[in-house]
């Protein structure tokens, strides 16, 4: 049985290969934009000793690596559910033997894998570019438990929003608002640690900063070992409420399909 | 002619005003991408005193100048963009066999085009030039009215010329959105900050320094405009605009006379 998923896993790793030109074109904007936010950095810190206690090291590392997650976090890998709906052909799944949330999990998962990959050149070419600092082994490895928690966060945002599809079909926009909105209160732009005081705390307990802030955060060493517990505490419950929450969307949203279907 | 344009605006708006939830979510995705731009610059700013002698209201000035310049452009030309997508379909035929200039065809194809962003951009731009302090004279309205339609050609003819480059490759949209993406992180910020090689790229090969840094040297008094040019360069963003123009439309000619060579 769940060789089957391995398989729609593995169709999508496939099928994500054959858009070589937008491989190219990632990559090279990704470069493009380490080169940017080099000069930005450089360019501000040149009257600034360290804001916040921020050294440009860490700042451009940080930078970076928020980058990087990008091509990985910037994937709405449920798509194929809101196109499904679109065209109607979501009704065909319904019918066979599978779990089809599950079904569009591992389509997903598929198309996330073949992105993660793409980290590895683009990181050489960022190399090259900047100068990117390198924990210990143990905080790397809490960085990529994070970061792994900060994905699911941003696959149940995504299909939540796939299932307003459901209700309504254009949904373009709302999509896009939200990706904004993520890049700039979950710290990918500018890390939050620079906001101002008073919004800090509000900005920090959003799900947005769950995506990206937290495991960045913990790469640079701003959040300590003895603070891992509640950041990532924080992570799993959001993944908790927003699985939830994406549970009783998609009930709610299937019903309406079979009673549409008669 | 100007009948044509009168209805291809009637129908533009009459079309947005029948998909009215729709528009409102597009200008909240309008709303909300100009805010989070200016939103990190101010949160950037905040922690530092400037950007090379740049700080926050110098920044969104400049911001302002191009964020017109930009909806300028998507407010009367956007149906550019669409022209590789109807040469694949085999649409854009159709505009060669009809007695009006292909390209202004191209112009007045009615889509949802609404001034949404075009005032969110004067508006935007207005506060920025009262915070900024800046003297508005006559002459400053009159000055800055030319650089935005400078702007908005440079930022056309990057369009056009991308778009022509359809006649020769099938896939331009790669190409597009580079383009995009430089235009709107590289013209963020002071052009200074970034290496001689880059300065030299942004303002005179794609030209977009033209649509704000040079003329906002200018407007705001700055001392150097990492050129080693006068400021007063940045008056001339006009002229360059209807130069890249000549540039582009020679380009579009070309791949014109090359599309209708091949007899499709």
């Amino acid at each position: 049985m769940l060789e089957a998923y391995v398989q729609f896993a593995l169709k999508a790793i496939a099928r994500e290969a054959t858009y070589r030109f937008e491989v190219f074109t990632s990559i090279a904007s990704l470069a493009v934009r380490v080169y940017l936010l080099r000069v930005v950095w450089v360019a501000l810190y040149a009257h600034n000793a360290a804001p916040q206690g921020v050294a440009l090291h860490t700042i451009i590392t940080y930078s970076t690596i928020a980058l990087l997650m990008g091509l990985v976090l910037d994937i709405d890998q449920t798509r194929l559910l809101h196109d499904k709906l679109h065209d109607g052909s979501i009704v065909v799944d319904f019918m066979k033997p599978i779990s089809v949330p599950l079904y569009f999990f591992s389509d997903g998962t598929g198309e996330v894998l073949f992105h993660a990959a793409l980290i590895v050149p683009s990181l050489a070419l960022a190399a090259f570019i900047v100068h990117i600092d390198i924990p210990s082994a143990a905080v790397l490895a809490a960085f990529a438990l994070s970061f792994f928690l900060g994905y699911f966060v941003g696959f149940f945002l995504n299909f939540i929003l796939n299932c307003i599809a459901f209700w309504t079909l254009e949904i373009s926009a709302v999509q896009l608002i939200v990706t904004w909105v993520t890049d700039l209160l979950g710290g990918q732009i500018v890390p939050l640690v620079f906001f101002p005081a008073a919004l800090q705390g509000a900005i920090f307990a959003l799900p947005f900063a769950a995506m990206y802030s937290t495991p960045l955060l913990i790469y640079v060493g701003r959040i300590p070992p003895e603070g891992y517990a509640s950041a990532m505490g924080l992570q799993a419950l959001w993944i908790v409420i927003l699985g939830a929450a994406a549970a009783l969307i998609w009930r709610a949203g299937a019903r309406r399909v079979i009673v549409q279907g008669g | 002619m100007f009948d044509v344009y009168r209805t291809y605006w009637r129908i533009n708006l009459l079309t947005t005003l029948e998909y009215r939830a729709n528009f409102l979510l597009w200008f909240g995705f309008t709303f909300v991408y100009h805010g989070s731009a200016v939103a990190a610059l101010w949160i950037m700013l905040n922690n530092f005193p400037s950007m090379q002698g740049w700080d926050f209201r110098d920044m969104a000035f400049l911001y302002g100048l191009w964020m017109v310049a930009h909806a300028l452009n998507a407010t009367f030309f956007s149906t550019v963009d669409q022209i590789p997508e109807w040469i694949h379909d085999g649409e854009f035929d159709r505009f060669l066999v009809r007695p009006l200039d292909a390209l202004y065809q191209v112009i007045t194809t009615p889509g949802q085009v609404f001034p949404d962003e075009l005032l969110l951009a004067l508006a935007f731009l207005t506060v920025a030039t009262i915070a900024g302090h800046l003297a508005v004279t006559p002459l400053f309205i009159v000055l800055v009215a030319l650089v935005v339609a400078g702007g908005a050609l440079i930022d056309l003819s990057i369009n056009l010329l991308i778009s022509t480059a359809a006649f020769w490759f099938v896939q331009v949209d790669a190409l597009r959105w580079i383009a995009l993406q430089l235009e709107q992180e590289f013209t963020r910020y002071p052009l200074t900050i970034y290496s001689r090689g880059v300065r030299l790229l942004l303002a005179f090969v794609i030209p977009f320094g033209f649509m704000n840094f040079f003329p906002a040297t200018y407007f705001l008094h700055k001392t150097s405009n990492g050129l080693g040019l006068p400021t007063a360069i940045g008056a001339l963003t006009p002229l360059i605009g209807i130069v890249f123009l000549a540039v582009a439309y020679t380009f579009w000619r070309a791949g014109l006379q090359r599309y209708q060579g091949v007899g499709h």
